[in-house]
């Protein structure tokens, strides 16, 4: 019973024996999960400089002794960590419109306690994928930021003009070089940024 | 009212007529006297006039009876025959007796003279005119003598005397008749002056003037004292001799100068004077008298201003229970006219009928001389439309000028509005202590269900899990079969007693979405009543400190209201402790830091107790935790799920020098958003 996914599931809950369930039920279900008894022992974690490298979301209880859910989730906005670990918030009855309102304001969903259990499993699953989704783009942005600093001075200044969708006669004009030398640039920036045509490399640079 | 408006006038022509009256007692007194002194005088002059009248007919009497005696003694004379001689002899001695006669002749039929004798007493008085001059005289009184054959009297004449002075005389002739013939005349001569001095009493002539006069009042002779007074009385009477008629006059002066001529005027005047001196003592008594009224009468106004300004009702009775008086405030209070209520006995038209029997044995026991409380004591009363009031009332014995009880006067004080606000306020007492255990109910179901939640949560939590790893086995084992459903039917029934414990949940949470705009200052105010009771058995002094300008919040008022009820007790609890001596309990609402889609009020509530120990503070939002012994450790847990229910957040931190202070946030209604910049 390996976990299929190299995920982790946060769980912040008071009551101790909820916590185990529910890790359980994840572990069943082949998630991997870590357990916290309060937000402010989740708290001390993002303080020490916690910052996600696999996919994971965050299951957290409402209503706590000393801090609140609703308070941990504001941390959470503070240091924009929302999107790549999205929260669901564990309910009771009379917490649901704090929920709600937790909702409207970027949580990703609620849950009320008892919960359909495989129901609450699949949202864990697609906040875990919302993660990844989230990681992934965050890497390849990372990649992207990389390739370009691996550009020379000429190169980016060529690049600037071919996504402009200048002619190579005009660059060479432009930047007072020979239309070969403009030609072999072109051709390294296409290699260096692993693009087939000009189009492409116009793409990737918009999602920059 | 009506008195002061009515009184200037009353006042003029109340002393106009005083003044007038006085000034006609005044007149008819002094009016009295005079008439009194006046006939007093008259009624003396009156008796002096008839003494005097008296007088002069004693007079006259006493010159008629000496006359006629004179008569007798001259004819005594010729009685023995004489000779002339002889009869100057007897002559001479009659003339020594009576100095009236001047002289004395013996006339023969033709009146010549035949003897003649002059009156030893003074000179002879024909001496200076000489008899002849008188013969007229002496012939008329002589013819109407022998007419009369009686004595005849001449009229009378002036006889000048040698000393300058002169007298008035009068001729008497007697005729001699013998054998029936005339034989001569018997011719005397009277001096009017002596007849006056000698013939007229000594005791009439001493204080009184006597003269014979002429008709025409000329006087001829006089005698008596000389004295003039400023009033004279006078008595004339005629004195009647044959051949003559003279006039006695007499003049008197005695008392007429005299102002109080006797005791009858000096006693009326007396009396007078005593009346006046009365009058005058009697002017000032009745100037002190009205004084004194003008004085009761400013006080009875005034007593009757501050009795009518009273709002207090006034009410007393005589000892027989009979009302003697009210105030206009008693009368607006029960809805009777004074007139109505003055002379009634008991009942008393005010009693209410269900409760008069009561009132009749309190009133004896009254009556009886039991002094009621001194603070007073609670009674109903009935208006006049049959209305029910309570009334305070305060009685007090009344004593008169001598000490003596004559009654009862009671104080009345309507105290049905004072009772109106007391059941107001228990009201909101009542509604406040109602929502309280309404949301203490709704509190404990809130934490029932999430303490019944988690363990459900796990169950299911397993079950499912467990369900999940058999659906991984490959085999269908028919016991796993009996197991999976066994799993499912304890999932389901987690769900079930989940359903359960929300819809009960919901029952007691329906108000939930009862949010209403709300000024800050009606929150406080609604709690204020509750707080000032608790602070002043505690002794606390509670500020509150609005910032201006707040806008309202959005929020479930009555939840609220609990929240800072419950806060500001806690707050004043903190406090109540014997060593603190400065209790302060500080309400405060302010703007909170706000962000950009909701701006938020921050309401706090501040003790100087001594703080809160980190003990306790760890497990201050536990349910069911409390360092009181009543309490049931609800009180804080609740604030804070209502708090968050609205989206805030309530917690606590010390406060400097001493003390807690509890804040929670609440929305800013955001209707209210654009106008509060």
């Amino acid at each position: 019973m390996e976990p299929t996914l190299d995920a982790t599931v946060f769980i912040v809950d008071d009551d101790a024996s909820v916590r185990e369930a529910l890790a359980w039920l994840l572990r069943s279900r082949r998630l991997l999960s870590e357990c916290y008894d309060s937000a402010e022992a989740f708290g001390r974690l993002l303080n020490r400089g916690f910052t996600p490298r696999q996919p994971c979301c965050l299951l957290l209880d409402v209503r706590m002794p000393g801090m609140s859910g609703l308070a941990l989730f504001n941390q959470l906005i503070e240091r924009g960590l929302q999107a790549v670990m999205p929260v669901i918030f564990l309910t009771g009855h009379a917490d649901v419109p704090t929920a709600v309102d937790a909702v409207k304001r970027g949580a990703f969903d609620f849950c009320e306690k008892p919960f359909s259990d495989n129901a609450l499993v699949d949202r864990i699953e697609q906040a875990l994928q919302r993660s990844a989704e989230v990681l992934a783009a965050s890497r390849e942005k990372l990649g992207l930021q990389g390739r370009l600093a691996e550009l020379t001075e000429r190169e980016r200044d060529v690049m600037r003009l071919v996504v402009e969708g200048l002619p190579n006669k005009l660059i060479a004009d432009q930047l007072d070089i020979s239309v070969r030398t403009v030609e072999v640039h072109r051709a390294r920036v296409f290699d260096k940024m692993n693009v087939k045509s000009a189009v492409e490399l116009a793409n990737l640079l918009r999602n920059l | 009212m009506r008195l002061s408006a009515r009184f200037p006038a009353l006042r003029l022509s109340s002393v106009w007529r005083r003044w007038s009256l006085w000034a006609s007692l005044v007149v008819l007194v002094f009016a009295v006297l005079g008439t009194l002194v006046w006939l007093a005088g008259r009624y003396e002059a009156s008796q002096v006039q008839g003494k005097l009248e008296r007088d002069t007919a004693d007079a006259i009497g006493d010159i008629r009876a000496a006359l006629t005696r004179n008569v007798q003694g001259l004819q005594a004379l010729q009685a023995s025959s004489p000779t002339p001689s002889s009869w100057t002899i007897e002559a001479a001695s009659l003339l020594r007796e009576h100095r009236e006669f001047m002289r004395i002749e013996w006339r023969d039929a033709s009146l010549a003279i035949l003897a003649q004798v002059d009156t030893p007493y003074r000179a002879p008085v024909f001496e200076r005119l000489g008899r002849d001059n008188a013969q007229s005289d002496v012939a008329l009184a002589c013819a109407t003598a022998r007419r009369l054959s009686g004595p005849a009297y001449s009229s009378s004449y002036f006889l000048p005397q040698p000393d300058g002075l002169g007298l008035e005389v009068i001729e008497l002739c007697l005729p001699q008749v013998t054998a029936g013939r005339l034989s001569g005349y018997l011719l005397a001569t009277y001096s009017l002056q002596e007849i006056l001095a000698d013939l007229v009493g000594q005791q009439l002539t001493r204080s009184q003037e006597v003269s014979f006069t002429e008709a025409d009042g000329t006087r001829l002779a006089l005698h008596g004292s000389a004295r003039r007074g400023s009033r004279v009385f006078t008595a004339q009477q005629l004195l009647d001799l044959p051949g003559n008629t003279l006039v006695l006059r007499m003049d008197s002066w005695r008392g007429a100068p005299d102002l109080f001529p006797n005791v009858l005027t000096a006693l009326v005047t007396a009396m007078s004077i005593a009346l006046v001196s009365v009058l005058v003592l009697l002017v000032k008594d009745s100037r002190r008298r009205l004084r004194a009224e003008r004085n009761l009468a400013d006080a009875l106004a005034f007593r009757k201003a501050m009795e009518d300004s009273l709002v207090t009702g006034l009410r007393a009775r005589d000892l027989q229970g009979r009302i003697s008086y009210v105030n206009p405030a008693f009368c607006q209070m029960v809805g009777f006219t004074a007139e109505e209520l003055l002379g009634h006995g008991t009942p008393a038209p005010y009693w209410p009928p269900e409760l008069a029997d009561e009132y009749h044995q309190r009133q004896a026991v009254r009556l009886a001389g039991h002094l009621p409380p001194r603070e007073g004591f609670e009674s109903v009363f009935m208006r006049k439309d049959g209305s029910r009031f309570p009334v305070l009332i305060i009685e007090a014995p009344l004593i008169n000028a001598q000490g003596l009880q004559t009654g009862w006067m009671s104080a009345f004080l309507d105290i049905s509005e004072q009772r109106r606000v007391e059941e107001l306020s228990r009201a909101s007492q009542e509604r406040l202590q109602a929502t309280a255990r309404l949301a203490t109910v709704g509190e404990m179901a809130s934490l029932l269900s999430h303490e019944l939640n988690q363990p459900l949560a796990a169950i299911s939590s397993y079950a499912t899990g467990s369900l999940n790893l058999m659906q991984g086995a490959s085999a269908p084992d028919p016991r796993l079969r009996d197991l999976a459903m066994a799993m499912r039917r304890i999932a389901e029934q987690a769900e079930r007693a989940g359903k359960v414990i929300k819809s009960v949940h919901d029952f007691v949470r329906r108000r939930d979405q009862a949010r209403e705009a709300v000024e800050p200052q009606a929150l406080i105010d609604a709690i204020m009543p509750l707080v000032s009771l608790q602070a002043r058995k505690l002794a606390v002094r509670v500020q509150t400190r609005l910032a201006e300008g707040l806008a309202p919040v959005l929020c479930d008022r009555t939840m609220v209201e609990q929240v800072l009820l419950n806060l500001s007790r806690n707050a004043m609890q903190a406090m109540d402790q014997a060593e603190l001596t400065e209790r302060l309990l500080v309400l405060q609402v302010r703007d909170a830091a706000s962000n950009e889609r909701q701006r938020w009020l921050e309401f706090s509530v501040a003790d100087r107790g001594a703080g809160i120990p980190d003990e306790v503070a760890r497990q201050l939002f536990t349910p069911f935790f409390t360092t009181k012994a009543e309490g049931m450790g609800l009180g804080l847990s609740l604030c804070r799920t209502v708090i968050e229910q609205h989206g805030g957040v309530l917690w606590f931190e010390p406060k400097q020098p001493a003390g807690t202070i509890f804040k929670f946030t609440l929305p800013v209604d955001p209707s209210r958003h654009g106008t509060h910049a």
